[in-house]
């Protein structure tokens, strides 16, 4: 099977950026992932672009600027999966032999100049009936505890330990350390999720250059082989949403580990979907980190810190860096490539050599969620 | 709350969407309104168009759902958007005809809740329009074990 690499990535800072254009934080993101790849633009056969909400044909208004024309641009909405969702257009398409050379772009922005957040429209039942996220993930995290014993200090360590990575990234939304105290205590949002237990609300882009085994070692010395690029979508599930377990999380990842030739134990650093701290505790347990039951004891041991067994969102995550929706699947890979080159910088996972990134995206009533990605790459 | 829809005075007061309950069924208390499988028995809620479970097309039948049901899980929701009057309490249902949905509960105030609790469907106020209309749906009452 033909091998396909990331061979450069850029990114923004992630949080509130009201006065800069999203297709401007884009096209920073992609240049500078290009200009890190040594890819003249001319060689670039196809582009995605993954975002949420940021109007039609965002992938052409963003690299027009740099005379990125012609070629096909292919526009991806898949809500909080979208990025994930360009990075795997992207690879099908070397994979299938159209492209050698592709760019994923992901981005999105979500406050306005005047101040304030851009209005998410709701159209789905379970929105009209109150359904807020947050009153979707403190559900997951209800039954967590029910069933398991999980307690809210250890769903506190996880916002504690990725604002904590998020010191040493200074792309990150949230640099300010927290204590677990400071995370229960803070003001309620959805019980028992407090505003320090649920992401901020941030602006920011990223963008990785994808090339075939063909061509990447003419660019790059180090490129980052992609093992696996898994997307599902949601089952019909009697709860949808509120479960203590991510049916797509399992699903996604047994397939991806099984086109990787590896096993969770091998994962040396994983950027994961944590919009909610309950979320990062149940998908240790939906990703074979730990059994289910256990990601409780799994944080308490430290596990999941930099220097742990894995290493888990060591770039802050969703929670500390920011969740700007299109950009994050993205710009999870974008991390993957810099910790398997050992480019990380003051977060840098010591000797990683196989990360995992995992997203899932989408409120829709009766799904669990609307998309799941997993991508494997190995140094 | 739901009395005050048909009242002379009170304030508009528009559904959720139509067709998703009635505030009396054939028993005189509110029901939902749903689709019957005729050949596997199965409800769903709100209406499908097709059953999706056989992926069997003309097999469904309108038909009213019962309003008794078990709390999955529950949170109480201190911030919510604009128009809900929070804090309110949101729960995942199994209703006993097999239906889940999430919705807010009713006098859940000073009442222990817990996973398994008995519920019973209520027409409530949900949310309120910036114009004042009252957006009436499903909710659920909290039953003493």
């Amino acid at each position: 099977m033909s091998e396909v690499f990331v061979i450069g990535a850029g990114m923004t800072d992630f949080g509130p950026q009201p006065d800069a254009p999203v297709h401007e934080l884009a096209f920073r993101a992609a240049w500078d992932a290009i200009v890190a790849s040594g890819v003249p633009i001319e060689k670039i056969d196809i582009a995605y672009a993954g975002h949420a909400y940021q109007g039609p044909c965002f992938g052409q208004k963003t690299l027009m600027r740099m005379g990125a024309t012609g070629f096909p641009i292919v526009n991806v909405e898949n809500a909080c999966a979208s990025g994930a969702s360009a990075v795997l257009g992207v690879i099908h398409a070397i994979k299938a032999g159209e492209a050698e050379i592709g760019l994923a772009i992901g981005a999105e922005k979500l406050t306005s100049p005047g101040g304030g957040f851009l209005p998410v429209v709701a159209d789905d039942l379970d929105s009209s009936m109150g359904r807020v996220m947050p009153a979707a993930f403190a559900m997951q995290a209800r039954m967590h505890i029910d069933r398991y014993g999980t307690t809210k200090e250890q769903m506190a360590k996880v916002a504690v330990k990725n604002r904590r990575n998020a010191m040493l990234n200074p792309r990150c939304h949230m640099r300010k350390e927290v204590s677990a105290e400071e995370v229960l205590a803070a003001p309620m949002i959805a019980d028992p999720l407090t505003r320090l237990s649920c992401c901020p609300v941030s602006d920011g882009a990223a963008a990785v250059v994808i090339a075939s085994g063909a061509v990447a070692r003419r660019y790059v010395t180090k490129p980052v082989r992609i093992a696996a690029s898994v997307l599902v979508s949601g089952l019909r599930t009697p709860y949808g949403i509120v479960d203590d377990r991510s049916e797509m999380s399992i699903r996604a990842s047994r397939k991806a580990y099984d086109l990787a030739g590896i096993g969770p134990a091998d994962v040396d650093v994983c950027e994961l979907h944590d919009p909610f701290t309950i979320a990062e505790l149940i998908h240790y347990e939906d990703l074979g980190f730990c059994k289910p039951g256990e990601a409780g004891q799994f944080i308490d041991a430290g596990r999941s810190a930099i220097g742990g067994s894995v290493a888990v969102s060591p770039s802050g995550g969703l929670l500390a860096k920011g969740h700007p929706l299109g950009a994050t699947g993205v710009a999870q890979i974008a991390e993957l490539f810099w910790q398997l080159r050992g480019e990380a910088g003051g977060y840098q996972v010591a000797g990683a050599k196989v990360g995992l990134a995992h997203t899932v995206g989408g409120g829709v009533t009766k799904l669990e969620s609307g998309a799941c990605g997993v991508h494997i790459l190995v140094a | 709350m739901a009395e005050s829809q048909n009242e002379n005075k009170g304030p508009a007061t528009r559904p959720i969407r139509p067709g998703l309950f009635v505030d009396s069924g054939s028993d005189g208390r509110p029901k939902l309104c749903g689709s019957r499988c005729r050949e596997t028995g199965e409800y769903f809620w709100p209406k499908e168009i097709m059953n999706p479970t056989t992926r069997k097309w003309g097999t469904l039948t309108e038909s009213e759902i019962d309003g008794a049901g078990r709390i999955v899980s529950y949170t109480v929701v201190a911030r919510g958007l604009p128009g809900f009057a929070s804090p309110y309490a949101l729960a995942t249902i199994a209703l006993d005809q097999g239906p889940t949905l999430i919705a807010q509960l009713e006098d859940w105030q000073g009442k222990t809740l817990a996973l398994g609790q008995r519920v019973e469907l209520k027409i409530g106020v949900v949310s309120t329009d910036k114009d004042g209309t009252r957006v009436m749906g499903p909710k659920f009452m909290p039953l003493s074990s």
